[in-house]
């Protein structure tokens, strides 16, 4: 059974990662306030929405676009699943081993076919939006 | 790993064909577009001439799977049935954007091109058989039999541009998605009463069981149930056959013949391996009693109700596409009888019913693929009335393959059922052979119409409008699968002995590996390539 | 076959449950499959039906997990993670065929349908 050791230096990578996180943030913020210009204006003040409208009824059409971008999305998204037990094990194979190689040409065959897919879709013009 | 690889050659053979025709199909060129069938065809053939010597004796020897030669004799057969299915899809994509553009009413659109993604799903699902032969774990043959499902899906949906179709391909899909959910809990049931995915070593499992505990347990008897009955989808098997009028009606003709080809032969496959796990009477070692009495009484009733249901169905329909299917459905109940009677005539029988019934089958379909009345599908069985004036030649296909479905002796038809029967006989399944052939005297009612109405019957007014399509390839696959109705029975033997062949290894291996089984095991020690760096 | 032997290890120092905890597991999962397939065989929405369908899908997953953990065996877990690529790519797929249905008759309703009959 595992003894549960608070080991406070260990956490050190994620608090400096917080504090980073924070200073960018408040950084940038601060930053765009002192040196943009300010304009104010309709479009300027209204909600953004990923370019929709975002007035009005909620249950109108989206346009058609929307659900092919989300289907790749969905395909792409699912596919980051594998690259992590793949990470994870790879690190523990050792260096410049057979092995190790398989594992890499494995993986360099799965985002082929997915980057084959990517350009497909890309010529097929699934991201273009007029 | 390597080995496997090697074995998987086709299937990357089919793939890059899937990359080649993926960047024609989008091509701006209209020649390149017009010429994705050719090079689909050709990729086709180049895997499945590749096949026989990628399985040679040794590699085969080598690889830990469960039938590890059933690739040599399946892989170059749906190789050649599935060109004969792309020559009836030529000039089905696409046909009216086409030839826009070749009027110059239309420019390239990426977005409206079709033709090449639908041969694309077309490579892949063969590719989805040709992989069902390697494998060798539940996940593997879980993907495998998606690949070969998901692009059917869509190829019923792209088929042809009505309501129908759509409509056809949401059925499709929904009953299609159910029944995937059905056999996958079956496989979580299998998973549960072994411990293991691999198949090899759960019929080592299940050898054991057997051994210690006199039967299977429980659970693996339940789980192999469900999913037998959920695969019995894909082979349009009752009590999952109801889709299939609605589906093939729906769907293009060329499309409907894969439907009744391609994914059956990657179901039947599937229903070989996972029954293999358990093995038949005489075939899993000393004190085996074959498959359990639960599943044996399933296959029998799926067998009986599905040739009955079948062979009623067709009987009842008007349109040629719906008597088709139901045919289709009987024809499958057929080929169970294969499967409860096992190694030997009856897995060879299913092997070889499947080569003739895809040819037979891809020959009927291709007669209404070929002819047209105003751009439309030809409907009822009264439109083929008195063909034999017009298009002698399709009237002759049709009846040539309808006579083959029925089993009219010299025919392949008849040898495939032959070899079932006489299978189903010798394991002592008489009671369910006569079924059959009861079943086989019903479906004469309607085979019969088949032969006689293109050949014997006067022209009614309706059949003198039927005219045939713009493309020739579909009567000619027609007219190819009919030459090899006619010639393939003198090969016969050189079939089955091929069928036999295939199916040898797994013989032997199984009978190797009886009582040497020992299911606790320790762990094999741990592979040194994974030592952790530190 | 299995890479991960550190992973064995660290299931090693996992007790398999008992065959009674096992028994909670299962039960789930065949009510998630039971409301799966009944809700697919009675609801008359597209979306709906599809949503059971992932239920069955999802089912099966558990199943395989609880099993996994069961015989300490790391497959199950591989399994399951391509069950959600499939249902991934399924879900793709039929939101496709839905968007493709609707914009020709503006229902979900199954039944309005019906151009494919005897």
């Amino acid at each position: 059974m595992y003894t549960f050791a608070f080991d406070l230096q260990s956490y050190a990578p994620i608090g400096i990662l917080i504090i980073m996180a924070l200073v960018f943030g408040a950084f940038n913020l601060i930053a765009t306030h002192l040196l943009g210009p300010t304009r104010h204006g309709e479009e300027k003040e209204g909600t953004y929405e990923s370019g929709m409208e975002p007035i009005g009824s909620a249950r109108k059409r989206f346009n058609i676009r929307f659900y092919i971008l989300a289907m790749t999305f969905l395909v792409f998204d699912v596919e980051i699943v594998f690259l992590y037990p793949w990470a994870v094990t790879f690190a523990k194979l050792v260096p410049q081993s057979p092995e190790s190689a398989m594992f890499l040409g494995r993986i360099s065959f799965f985002i082929g076919t997915s980057i084959i897919a990517y350009i497909y879709a890309w010529r097929k013009g699934v991201f273009r939006w007029d | 790993m390597i080995e496997k690889l090697w074995f998987l050659i086709p299937e990357i053979i089919l793939f890059i064909g899937v990359c080649v025709v993926s960047i024609m199909g989008l091509s701006h060129h209209r020649t390149w577009r017009s010429a994705v069938p050719g090079a689909t065809i050709v990729f086709l053939i180049a895997a499945a001439l590749a096949t026989p010597f990628l399985y040679t004796p040794e590699k085969m020897e080598a690889a830990e799977l469960l039938m590890p030669r059933v690739g040599w004799y399946f892989k170059v057969i749906v190789g050649f049935v599935s060109v004969l299915l792309a020559l009836m899809c030529i000039g089905l994509i696409d046909r009216r954007y086409e030839a826009e553009v070749k009027a110059g009413r239309a420019s390239f659109d990426p977005m409206r091109v079709n033709r090449g993604e639908f041969f694309i799903f077309f490579l892949l699902s063969v590719m989805g058989v040709n992989l069902i032969c390697s494998a060798n774990d539940l996940i593997w043959l879980f993907l495998a039999l998606e690949l070969v499902s998901l692009p059917t899906y869509v190829m019923v949906a792209m088929s042809r541009p009505s309501r129908k179709a759509q409509e056809a391909a949401v059925k499709y899909f929904f009953l299609g998605a159910m029944a995937t959910g059905v056999f996958l809990y079956g496989f979580a049931l299998l998973y549960g009463s072994t411990g293991t995915i691999v198949l090899t070593e759960m019929r080592d499992v299940f050898a054991a069981q057997v051994a210690e505990e006199g039967g299977v347990n429980l659970l693996g008897i339940v789980g192999m149930i469900v999913s037998l009955l959920g695969v019995a989808y894909k082979i349009a098997a009752a009590p999952m056959h109801f889709y299939v009028a609605d589906v093939y009606e729906g769907a293009a003709s060329a499309v409907s013949a894969f439907l009744a080809f391609v994914p059956k032969a990657a179901g039947f496959l599937g229903m070989i391996l996972l029954l293999g796990t358990m093995g038949w009477a005489g075939h899993a070692g000393e004190g085996s009693t074959g498959l359990p009495m639960p599943i044996v009484t399933t296959l029998w009733m799926i067998a009986a109700i599905t040739m009955t249901l079948g062979n009623v169905g067709a009987l009842l329909q008007t349109s040629v596409k719906r008597m088709l299917a139901y045919s289709s459905v009987a024809h499958s109940g057929y080929m169970v009888i294969g499967l409860i009677a096992g190694p030997g005539l009856g897995i060879n029988g299913v092997l070889f019913y499947l080569t003739a019934y895809g040819i037979m089958n891809t020959a009927a379909f291709a007669v209404l693929a070929g002819l047209e009345r105003k751009k439309a599908e030809i409907e009822t069985v009264d439109d083929l009335a008195g063909l034999r004036f017009k298009h002698p030649s399709m009237a002759i296909v049709m009846a040539i393959s309808a006579a083959s479905l029925l089993g009219v002796p010299p025919l392949l038809g008849f040898m495939g059922k032959l070899y079932i029967f006489v299978g189903g006989v010798e394991t002592g399944h008489i009671p369910l052979v006569i079924i059959a052939g009861l079943n086989s005297a019903i479906s004469a009612g309607y085979y019969l119409y088949l032969i006689g109405l293109p050949i014997l019957s006067q022209p009614s007014p309706q059949a003198e409008t039927i005219t045939t399509g713009e493309a020739r390839w579909p009567r000619l696959a027609g007219v190819i699968g009919a030459v090899l109705i006619i010639v393939l029975p003198v090969f016969t033997n050189y079939l089955y002995d091929a069928t036999e062949r295939s199916t040898e290894g797994y013989l032997d291996e199984q009978a190797r590996q009886i009582g040497a089984t020992d299911a606790d095991e320790p762990d094999e020690p741990p592979d040194p390539a994974l030592a952790t760096r530190e | 076959m299995m890479t991960a032997d550190s992973l064995h290890l660290t299931m090693a120092t996992l007790e398999p449950f008992s065959s009674l905890e096992l028994g909670h597991f299962i039960l789930t999962s065949a009510i998630l499959f039971a409301i799966g397939i009944i809700g697919f065989l009675t609801r008359r929405n597209m979306i709906v039906m599809f949503l059971c369908t992932e239920l069955m899908f999802q089912a099966a997953a558990i199943a395989m997990i609880a099993f996994g953990r069961f015989h300490m065996d790391l497959s199950g877990q591989v399994f399951v993670i391509f069950i959600l690529t499939v249902a991934a790519a399924e879900s793709a797929l039929a939101l496709a065929l839905v968007v493709l249905l609707f914009r020709r008759k503006e229902t979900l309703n199954a039944e309005a349908w019906t151009e494919l009959r005897e």
